[in-house]
Parts: C-alpha cells; sequence; structure tokens
C-alpha cells in the first residue's frame, strides 16, 4: 500500500497534510500522536473510510490500483479481503445481537461464499489462531458474555478471516488493561510475522508502540513529523514533539541526559493540542515547542533526511538554518 | 450467563406475570367503578326516564344491582373468567356471542393495520436515516410530520373521496364478511390504509432516530470496514439493533392502534367489536359496553406485557440484566 | 448554534398564532351568525358572501370554522390544564417521597397510559350520556399519568442539586422545597409537554366529536362537522375538506411549537446539535 501526499480536508480544517506512507507487504509501521493529531485520519485513509465530509486528495495505491476517489462499491472490494481494521472500544465494535461466532462467520459466507458449516470450521480455526480459550464455546456467546480482551480477540479474528495483506489497528490496546494490552501486541506482531501481514498500528501509548513495530510515525497536526526506525527514533527522538512525547526535551527537567523515557507516555508538553480549523501558520508545532525561532512561526519545515532512514520535519534540522538553535540529537 | 440460566429467566417471567395481573385487576375495577358506582341508576339509564317504577325494579334486580357491590364485582369478574360477559339488552343475546361474531373483523382490521404500519414505518425510517440530511429524508420527515397532525377519521373520508365517490375503485365502507374473500380484501384496503397511513407516521419518525443513532456505533463500522455492502449493513447490522425502542414504541402504539380500529371501523361502518361498542352506547346497553371496555384494556395491557417479554428475547444483553 | 431559534418553533408559533387568533376573533366577530339556518341558502358554494359556501342547513362554514376553533381550543386548554395540574401533583409527590408511594405512582401512571382516552370516554358516554363535558374528562384523565411521568423524571433531577441539598440542611420540609425549588425549576419540560398535549387534546376532541361522543349539536365542532360531512359526501363534498384542515393547522402548530420549544430548553438536544 502506497499513500503519496494524502491530504484530508474538512469544512475549512485540515485533517491530514501531504502524508505520504508505504507499506511494504509483512513490515510494522506504528503512528503515534496525541488526538486529534490525524493519525486515525490515516488509519480511516487506509480503509478507504473518511467521512462523507472529507475531501481527500493525493493518492492511495494498493497494489499498483489508484483508489483515491475510488467510490465505496470499488473499497468495498478491498476491505476484509486486502486490509482490514480493528479499533479501540472492542465491546462497541461488536455488534451486541449476534454471537461472536456468527459475526466472524459473516465475512467469510459472503465474501468468500463459504457455507455455514465451513465458515464454522473456518471460525474456530481463527479463534484458535488468536488465542481464544476454549473456542468452540466461544462461537456461541455474545459479546457482553465474554472479557475485553477476548473482545478485541475476537476482532482480530474477524479481520484476519479473509486474509488481508494490511491490517489497521487503530488503539487496539488503549481501552484495555495493561498486561492484556501486552498480550495482544504480542498477538498482533506473532500474527504479522506467521502470516506475513502487514501492520499498521495506531496508538498514543510509546511504549506499545515500540513492541508492536519496526518503524514509526510521529504526527502533530495533521503532520507527519518525524519518522524512521521505531528503535531509532526512540532512541534518538530529533523533532522538539517527539522529544517532549518522550519527556527527554531540553530545557526540561531532563536536560543533557541520555533519553530513557521509552516507557513514559506523552505528558510533559506544555500546553494543548490546537484545534484543527486553528493552528499555526508555519510549524504546527509552533507555540508549544519552546525552540523556536524565525522561521517557525511564518514558514513550515521540509523533512529532513538523518542517516539510518530517521527524518524530521524541523528548522532546526534543515541545512538552511545549520547552527542556528541547539538541537539536542544534532549538538 | 442469564441465557442458560433458567432460574433468573424463570423469575423475570414470574415477575412480569405478577405484575400483568396485578394491571389487569386494577383496570377491571377501574372499568367496573365507573360503569356501576358512580352516581346514576344504570337501571334508568338502560329503560329512560319514562319508565315506570315496577320495570326498573325488575330490571334492577335481573341486573344484581340490589347486591352489595363487590359481590357484583365478583359476580362479573368471574364471570368474565368463564368466557360470561352477561346478556345484551339490545341484542338479546350473550355478550360472548355478540364478541366471538364481530371479533374476526376487528381482529382483521388490527392486523393488516399492524403489519402495513411496520413495514411502511420500517422502510421509510430506515430510508431516511441512511440518507440522512438529503432530500430523501426531508422528504418522509415532511410526510411523518404531517401524518402525525392528520386525524384518520379525516384521512379516511379523503380516501373514500378519491377511490370510492371520484374514482369508484373501491367500497366506501361496509363489509361481506369473509366467505367473499376478494370482498372482503378489497373492504379493507382503505381502513387499512387510513390505520397504517397515521400509526406509520409516528412509527416512521422512531425507525429514523433509531436508526441514526445506531448508525453512529462503532460495530456499524465494523461492518463497513468488513466490507459488507451498504444494504447489508442497514438491514443486517444497523436494523435489528433499531429494532430495540421500536418494538417499545410498537407496544406503546398499541393502545392508540386499538382506539384507531374503533374509529375507522366506525368511519367505515365495518361491523366489528368497535361499531358494537358505539351502537352499544345508542342503545344504552351497558353490559356489553363494560365488555367490550374490558375487553379492549385487556388486549392493551396483554400486549404491552407480551412487548415486554419480547423484549428480552431480541436483545440478548437485557437477558444478563435481568 | 447561532442565536437562530429552530424552524419547527417558528412554523409552529405562526400557526398557532393563527388558529388563536382566529379563535379569539369569533368572541366579537364572524362573518354571519355560525347557527343561523337559511334552508333556501343550503350548498351555497363559496362566493363574497359565503367565504367557503354553506352547509345542509344553510349555516355559514367560515363562521362554523372560526367558532369550532374557539371550542376546540377552550376544550383542550381546560382538559389539559386539569390533567396537567393534577399529573404535576402527582409526579412532585412521588419525586418528593420516594420509596414506596413514588413506585406506587408510577406503576398506576403505566397503567393509566395503556388506557386509552377513548375507552374511557366511552364508559362514562354510556352511564351519564355523550357530552362536551366528557370529552374534556376523558381528555383530561389521560393526560395525568402523561404529566406526572414528566414531572416525576425532571424532579428527581432537580432534588439532586446542591441548592436543593442547601435548602434541606436549612431545614426546609420536602412540600415546602417542592413548591419554592422543584417546581419552577421544572417548569420548561412541563410547559413543553403541556403544548404538545395541546396538540394531541385537539384531535382527540375531534375525533370524540366525530364520534359523537364530544361537542353535541347545535355547537359547532370540527369533528362533528366532519361526521355530518361524511354522510352528504356524494353531494357536497368540499364540506369534508375544510374541517379537516383545520384540525391538521391546529395539531401541527401545537406539535411543532412543542417540538421547538424541546429544541431551545432542552439542554441534552443542545449540546448533541452544538
Amino acid at each position: 500500500m502506497e499513500l503519496s501526499q494524502v491530504s484530508v480536508g474538512f469544512a475549512g480544517a485540515v485533517a491530514l497534510r501531504k502524508a505520504s506512507v508505504s507499506i511494504a507487504p509483512g513490515a510494522r509501521l506504528g503512528i503515534v500522536g496525541e488526538s486529534g493529531c490525524g493519525k486515525s485520519m490515516l488509519g480511516l485513509c487506509l480503509m478507504g473510510m473518511v467521512p462523507d465530509a472529507g475531501q481527500v486528495t493525493g493518492s492511495i495505491r494498493l497494489n499498483g490500483q489508484e483508489l483515491v476517489r475510488a467510490p465505496e462499491r470499488v473499497w468495498r472490494r478491498h476491505r476484509a479481503r486486502d486490509v482490514a481494521m480493528i479499533f479501540q472500544e472492542p465491546m462497541a465494535a461488536l455488534n451486541p445481537l449476534k454471537r461472536v461466532g456468527d459475526t466472524v462467520m459473516e465475512p467469510l459466507m459472503i465474501h468468500e461464499g463459504l457455507s455455514r458449516s465451513t465458515a464454522r470450521a473456518r471460525a474456530l480455526a481463527l479463534f484458535e489462531e488468536v488465542g481464544l480459550p476454549d473456542p468452540a464455546a466461544r462461537l456461541r456467546q455474545y459479546p457482553h458474555e465474554i472479557s475485553g480482551g477476548q473482545r478485541q480477540r475476537v476482532l482480530i479474528a474477524l479481520a484476519l478471516a479473509c486474509n488481508p495483506g494490511l491490517l489497521v489497528a487503530d488503539e487496539p490496546t488503549t481501552a484495555l488493561d495493561a498486561n492484556v494490552a501486552l498480550r495482544i501486541i504480542d498477538l498482533l506482531v506473532r500474527l504479522s510475522e506467521s502470516r506475513n501481514m502487514a501492520l499498521v498500528f495506531i496508538s498514543h501509548d510509546l511504549a506499545a508502540v515500540s513492541r508492536a513495530t519496526d518503524q514509526m510515525l510521529v504526527m502533530y497536526g495533521g503532520d507527519i513529523v518525524e519518522r524512521g526506525p521505531t528503535a531509532q527514533v526512540l532512541a534518538e527522538p530529533r523533532h522538539p514533539y517527539t522529544q517532549g512525547l518522550l519527556g527527554a526535551r531540553p530545557g526540561l527537567e531532563n536536560r543533557g541526559r541520555t533519553p530513557d523515557g521509552r516507557r513514559k507516555r506523552l505528558v510533559t508538553i506544555p500546553g494543548t493540542v490546537p484545534p484543527l480549523h486553528d493552528l499555526p501558520q508555519g510549524c504546527r508545532f509552533s507555540g508549544r515547542c519552546g525552540q523556536e525561532f524565525a522561521p517557525c512561526a511564518r514558514q513550515r519545515p521540509q523533512p529532513t533526511a538523518l542517516g539510518q532512514g530517521q527524518e524530521a520535519a524541523c528548522h532546526l534540522l534543515s541545512p538552511l538554518h545549520a547552527g542556528h538553535g541547539t538541537c539536542r540529537g544534532a549538538a | 450467563m442469564a441465557l442458560e440460566d433458567p432460574a433468573r429467566m424463570a423469575y423475570f417471567l414470574i415477575r412480569r406475570t405478577i405484575g400483568f395481573v396485578l394491571t389487569l385487576l386494577t383496570v377491571s375495577v377501574v372499568v367496573f367503578a365507573v360503569m356501576n358506582v358512580l352516581p346514576g341508576d344504570p337501571a334508568l339509564t338502560i329503560l329512560g326516564i319514562d319508565a315506570s317504577e315496577q320495570a326498573l325494579e325488575n330490571l334492577r334486580r335481573q341486573l344484581g344491582l340490589n347486591d352489595p357491590v363487590h359481590i357484583r364485582y365478583l359476580n362479573w369478574i368471574g364471570g368474565a373468567l368463564q368466557g360470561d360477559f352477561g346478556t345484551s339488552h339490545s341484542f338479546r343475546v350473550p355478550v360472548s356471542e355478540l364478541i366471538v361474531e364481530r371479533l374476526p373483523m376487528t381482529v382483521s382490521l388490527a392486523i393488516s393495520g399492524m403489519v402495513v404500519t411496520i413495514i411502511l414505518a420500517l422502510v421509510l425510517g430506515v430510508a431516511a436515516a441512511a440518507n440522512h440530511g438529503k432530500p430523501g429524508d426531508w422528504g418522509v420527515m415532511f410526510l411523518a410530520q404531517i401524518g402525525i397532525a392528520v386525524p384518520s377519521f379525516w384521512l379516511s373520508i379523503l380516501l373514500i373521496l378519491l377511490f370510492a365517490v371520484s374514482l369508484q375503485w373501491l367500497p366506501p365502507g361496509g363489509f361481506p364478511g369473509w366467505s367473499d374473500p376478494l370482498g372482503a380484501i378489497r373492504s379493507l384496503i382503505l381502513p387499512t390504509a387510513a390505520l397504517a397511513l397515521v400509526q406509520g407516521a409516528v412509527l416512521a419518525r422512531v425507525t429514523r432516530s433509531s436508526a441514526l443513532e445506531v448508525m453512529r456505533l462503532d460495530y456499524v463500522r465494523t461492518a463497513r470496514a468488513s466490507g459488507f455492502s451498504r444494504q447489508r449493513v442497514l438491514w443486517r447490522h444497523v436494523l435489528p439493533n433499531a429494532l430495540v425502542p421500536i418494538v417499545t414504541i410498537v407496544g406503546l402504539q398499541f393502545a392508540s392502534l386499538v382506539t384507531g380500529t374503533i374509529v375507522i371501523e366506525n368511519v367505515f361502518s365495518l361491523p366489528g367489536l368497535g361499531r358494537l361498542i358505539f351502537q352499544s352506547i345508542s342503545n344504552r346497553d351497558l353490559p356489553t359496553v363494560q365488555a367490550l371496555v374490558m375487553l379492549f384494556a385487556a388486549i392493551v395491557v396483554t400486549v404491552n406485557f407480551i412487548v415486554d417479554v419480547i423484549y428480552v428475547f431480541i436483545d440478548p444483553r437485557l437477558k444478563a440484566r435481568t | 448554534m447561532s442565536g437562530r431559534l429552530p424552524v419547527n418553533l417558528i412554523i409552529g408559533a405562526v400557526l398557532v398564532a393563527l388558529v388563536v387568533g382566529v379563535a379569539a376573533l369569533s368572541l366579537i366577530w364572524t362573518p354571519h351568525d355560525h347557527a343561523a339556518m337559511t334552508i333556501r341558502n343550503r350548498f351555497q358554494p363559496a362566493d363574497g358572501v359565503y367565504w367557503l359556501g354553506t352547509d345542509q342547513l344553510g349555516r355559514d362554514i367560515v363562521s362554523q370554522l372560526m367558532v369550532a376553533a374557539r371550542n376546540s381550543m377552550t376544550v383542550a386548554l381546560v382538559a389539559v390544564l386539569i390533567g396537567g395540574s393534577i399529573g404535576v401533583m402527582f409526579g412532585l409527590l412521588a419525586s418528593a417521597l420516594g420509596g414506596w408511594v413514588e413506585d406506587l405512582i408510577m406503576r398506576v401512571a403505566d397503567i393509566g397510559f395503556a388506557f386509552p382516552a377513548l375507552l374511557f370516554a366511552i364508559m362514562l358516554s354510556a352511564v351519564f350520556g355523550p357530552s362536551l363535558t366528557i370529552a374534556v374528562a376523558a381528555i383530561a384523565f389521560i393526560n395525568i399519568p402523561v404529566f406526572a411521568r414528566v414531572t416525576r423524571a425532571s424532579a428527581n433531577q432537580i432534588w439532586m442539586r446542591d441548592y436543593v441539598a442547601a435548602a434541606r440542611a436549612a431545614g426546609h420540609g420536602r412540600f415546602a422545597i417542592s413548591r419554592d425549588h422543584i417546581l419552577p425549576n421544572i417548569a420548561a419540560p412541563v410547559i413543553v409537554q403541556g403544548t404538545i398535549e395541546f396538540a394531541v387534546a385537539i384531535l382527540a376532541e375531534a375525533a370524540l366529536s366525530y364520534l359523537g361522543l364530544g361537542a353535541q349539536p347545535p355547537s359547532p365542532s370540527w369533528g362533528r362537522m366532519l361526521s355530518e360531512a361524511q354522510t352528504l359526501m356524494f353531494m357536497a363534498p368540499h364540506l369534508a375538506i375544510y374541517p379537516g384542515l383545520c384540525i391538521v393547522i391546529a395539531v401541527l402548530g401545537f406539535s411543532l411549537l412543542g417540538d421547538g420549544l424541546r429544541d431551545i430548553t432542552d439542554p441534552r438536544l443542545k449540546r448533541r446539535r452544538a
């Protein structure tokens, strides 16, 4: 799957700006940012499920086929079979009136034309694959009768039913207990490896992303501000926002120390995310950054390659402004 | 859990059944009280002010009016439970016979009205929700708003004017009986339409808002993400979930369906229970009125009870809560 | 939301003003005496003298419709006021006392809900003979559980407010609090319900009069005009049009007004629209 220069605009607001992402088969990509940063919108772009009011521009290619302006009917053919998605609230995401077995069997019967009994056998195998205990009994239960972690496993089984090449997981662990979340992450990684299935893991939890993915994007205000190998970005964040997310920003309590805040959740950035219709002109992060200088307020920073596949969009890192400021990573 | 727990299910059913019986008893007391205890002499009402004292006394004895009130109530309710509603004064036959004779008409109208109402409301309501904010939605909402304000008897008159008086396609009223199936169906078309258009307007609005509510939920997004067609998502995932509040409203609306049936029978001179009740008022036939009011009230209460129970069967989540 | 009023409120208010205005006007002026019969003038077509023509007894249609509007408004007002007051009282009582009293009142209200106004009117008419008073009583009766339910639900929310807690702490009794704090604060939902019930009452009065259980001749009523028109359908179909239109306008007006008032007073809806 290839996204290039994809923007999503709603009346007067840009939810996603010129995002280019490429996902190879079997790759695991993390997308990180605070709520409202555009990460979920990016996920919906991958599914062709941007709300009707949104204007999508750019190019979305799936196995070489252009889908950016494809009608719902074309996208529908790809959902479940090529791209599947799981959501944050496993309770809310399951039809409460259907037994979970029937929920998983439905796409098999509709998309693959399987008979009820064959579909049931496949659903049973899927339940086993996602590690549901006593899968035969689970098939007959309703969503309210099983635990949150089990519901998320059911949703994963549903997403896997038609063997998609890409699974988009939008905050799949946020609503779960910490140890349940870890097991779900490990399950996703294992499935991605065993099925050679690409995984897009959207989360605001850096620890989860670190465990689940090998490449990552950091988003802020609809822009991708930093990207690179997950381990690299988390070890040496270069964009002030990423540094803020990791709680290792110079000028705050951790000045001069090596960043060891990998397990920390975002907490230390002053201010709040501005609403999408009221973003600052130049760099989206200006106003909250704390390391601003002349161009930040006026000019939008371009991504700068930093070696080892890492790049970040910050004026501090740009060769045009070399020598200015004190970006920690460059120092 | 509760699904596999017959004890909790039984407890729930028993509790609801006791409530149902208590409600029926209360209603019967109210009906009896209004018809018998309020100031006024039923014998005088029936025979009129010109009746001789002797005739009045005879009728009072015949009606058991000289017994204490509670004895009369127990006699009435005891008889009713065995299917004995007393004797009609105007028709001089047991009321139960009248009811048996007229019931098929009323049931035919009520069922056809209900079925058409539900189909109309579900189709229009879901279609409006699926086209939320578009002209189709506005059109349905506009019609529903008008439909709520149009009295069923006026709509009936307009339908008669158009289809019976002007076009002469359908009979303006009357009912030939089920021995003439084609004629019977033709006679039921206009009454059913009048009943269903008005009832359906209310229900279509409920269906629409209920479907809109469901369409916002996450599992509908899951269904879309599973690549299902719009129609499938709408009818297989949205509608069943939207049905839960709709069933409640159908139950609540049943009282107005009964009222509507009584009114419509009178508009179209259909020989059912609703027509009978009005004939009995004109004939001052108190035992018949009392029996029919009780019967209608009992039907409403019973339907509400059934809806309560059905509710639990449609929504597995409720089973856990009961 | 900008400060704009909802469309339904505006349309509803205009229609209500029209109907109430005509009803009020009929107190001092109608084009003709509504009851004056001139058999010579029967079934006159609409013209400059009789704006909508005359009926089978030569009575002016417009004048009858105007007086019928007044009768309809009066019946609805009296019925909703009586039923509403009793219902609000029971609702306040249930909310103030709680416990088994509340349960009992609400259970009885549930039963009342299942009892259509028509059946009540039928019973009363069978005993006392049909009259407008009975129609009013029946409509008032079905309003009691409706208002009891709305009042209790709103009042229960107010009871949880801090200022009520403060009043209780200050030693005020339940009934004094109900009167001084609860009642003024539930006015909005009760008035909204009252407006909607007004529409229901107009419809119910028309139906009862149509069936002969409401207004008795010679008092004009939209419902009764329709039942008379139905017998003349082959001769004078136009007589069956105007009274029905009047009912629709009046009912539509009050129900739109009620919906509109709800839209601007219910904070829950406001938040959803924002």
